[in-house]
């Protein structure tokens, strides 16, 4: 039949240009961006006129770091308590709604909006200096709703008749959550975190009005204004000031968040044995 | 009574991400209330331009809210049936084993920060635009589309993979036994059954597309007119990024800006309740 011929060269063609297109662009970033790479890129601060035509980005690999590290501290307490909260002790249907939708509609909203609101409370309204914090904040509230629901989709569906089971053995449930629970899914939650880290320091849209620079040290305390990669690399294509280094911070940012991102999903691999996906457990 | 106490400081702090969403959306309507009384219809004014600092400012954002959909809607037309067809390719053509990695690959995409995207999209889809169409310059909706339908990609192929299997899982041995081949069963039972999980996996996206600022501010050109396939426009979340910054805090103009974002929000809200109720109707489907 010519008609299943046709649909069966056609799934194998899309299929093969999707691989092609993941393949692609990451061939392409770090082969453009690997000669770029030297010690020096990556221990020097940025030099030259106008700044970033030399010199390296160290300043900035430190910033994501730091960005990442308070924006998943935030999120990562404030996701974990949620997912617990909705799946354990949420009896409340109307409550759980208003939770629910309130994640979702958060995870859906574009990344600017965080940043102008944010810029708006927190430095024009409350007069805290573009800094760190600022940022880690927004950031923060940004990947909240992405933690969450990543924790509360690695819960297994088994987990509540678990809960039953030691419900009825008569123990307090949070003795169950801190001795059963949170032991068992401790790598899924922190999984959780380390890829909404990898999210929230990779984002720039939240970050231009609210605490990147174009040039910073290293900050040394979460009130200083920070260098980011991601907002880096930004500011070199679109002003146009330097499309060599740009692919060299390129790649070293794609190193580190899919770094983290690979490590990330080989231990969730290791862990439930079976499934490479993400989120979604061995059922 | 320790119970208690860990319950409600646990509800405390799960109550935090429903306070901040009011907090923002409390923020933009109330921010954007200058602009709708003072502004009223000319902000959705079919022959109105987006003048925000001449003498005599006109701030019509009808051409961002267009320019918004149309990338998303292109975007969407040209990743949906490509990763769709990859989905069933990945299931159906390629063994278990080999799958399974190459969806996670494929997923490490989504994983890409979107400035990356932009970069990419700047270094090759502009400058070969500028060469193939002899444009003088390659940013323009269409380029933009073909992006973020690269961006789309993994969100798309991943979401519809997981509802083929749960398909093949119900209906793949019985459709194997009664000696059918791949295509027929793929064309005559599991597209046919998944087709509300393709309707619910493309909302989805398309909210996503919407939504998506740095990859697209960078290769659409931004300039605020009616989108052309081949010329410049502006999406809204370009938009608020890059005047947000210049507008003076309380002016009408900030206050048309947070307006776009309203709009922007309340079509997000409208593709939500899309989904979450596509959703719900997939889960009665299959249990």
């Amino acid at each position: 039949m010519i008609k299943y011929k046709a649909f069966k060269i056609a799934v194998i063609l899309c299929g093969i240009c999707v691989i092609a297109t993941a393949t692609f662009i990451f061939g392409y970033v770090f082969f453009m961006g690997f000669h770029r790479i030297d010690i020096n890129f990556i221990t020097d601060r940025p030099r030259g006129i106008p700044l970033g035509t030399e010199g390296g980005v160290f300043p900035a690999i430190m910033g994501t770091v730091y960005l990442g590290a308070l924006s998943g501290f935030i999120a990562g307490i404030v996701g974990s308590i949620t997912a617990i909260f909705l799946v354990f002790y949420c009896r409340n249907k109307f409550l759980k709604g208003i939770i629910v939708f309130s994640t979702y509609f958060l995870a859906g909203m574009p990344s600017i909006l965080f940043g102008i609101v944010g810029y708006t409370i927190l430095i024009y309204m409350l007069g805290m200096p573009r800094s760190l914090l600022t940022a880690g904040i927004t950031v923060s509230v940004m990947i909240v709703p992405f933690i969450t629901i990543r924790i509360v989709k690695s819960f297994k569906e088994d987990i509540l008749d678990m809960m039953n089971s030691s419900l009825c053995l008569g123990l307090p449930k949070w003795y169950i959550i801190k001795k059963f629970i949170l032991p068992n899914y401790l790598i899924n939650i922190m999984t959780s975190i380390s890829l909404g880290m990898t999210y929230g320091a990779g984002a720039a849209a939240p970050i231009i009005f609210t605490g990147a620079v174009i040039f910073a040290e290293t900050p040394g305390s979460i009130t200083q204004p920070f260098m980011n990669l991601s907002y880096h690399l930004f500011i070199l294509v679109n002003e146009g000031i330097s499309f060599e280094n740009a692919y060299g911070s390129a790649l070293i940012l794609m190193f580190l968040l899919l770094g983290i991102n690979i490590f990330c999903r080989i231990l969730e691999h290791l862990r439930e044995g079976a499934d490479w996906r993400f989120g979604k457990g061995k059922q | 009574m320790k119970e208690k106490i860990i319950k409600y400081s646990l509800a405390a702090v799960s109550l935090l991400i429903p306070a901040v969403f009011t907090i923002i959306l409390f923020f933009v309507i109330s921010e954007s209330i200058p602009a709708v009384t003072q502004i009223g219809v000319g902000l959705f004014d079919l022959q109105g331009i987006w003048r925000p600092l001449s003498a005599s400012p006109s701030y019509s954002i009808l051409p961002m809210i267009l320019g918004t959909l149309y990338v998303s809607f292109l975007a969407i037309i040209l990743s949906a049936p490509i990763a769709c067809l990859c989905a069933i390719f990945l299931n159906y053509y390629v063994r278990k084993r080999i799958s399974k990695p190459i969806l996670a690959f494929i997923d490490l995409l989504a994983g890409v920060p979107s400035v990356i995207f932009g970069f990419i999209g700047l270094m090759i889809i502009v400058s070969n635009f500028e060469k193939i169409f002899n444009m003088s310059a390659g940013e323009s909706v269409f380029a933009a589309a073909i992006l973020l339908a690269i961006m789309l990609l993994p969100y798309i192929v991943s979401s519809y993979s997981e509802s083929i299997e749960r398909a093949k899982d119900k209906y793949g041995s019985a459709s194997l036994a009664l000696g059918t081949s791949e295509e027929y069963a793929t064309l005559k039972i599991i597209i046919p059954i998944t087709k509300n999980s393709v309707v619910a996996a493309v909302t989805m996206a398309f909210g996503r597309a919407m939504s998506e600022t740095m990859a697209v501010m960078m290769i659409i050109g931004n300039a605020p007119i009616f989108p052309t396939l081949f010329g410049r426009s502006q999406t809204i979340p370009a938009l608020t990024a890059l005047e947000f910054g210049s507008a003076e805090y309380g002016s009408l103009h900030l206050s048309a800006i947070y307006t776009a974002n309203l709009v922007l929000l309340i079509l997000l809200c409208f593709i939500l309740t899309a989904t979450s109720f596509l959703k719900r109707k997939l889960l009665k489907e299959y249990d």
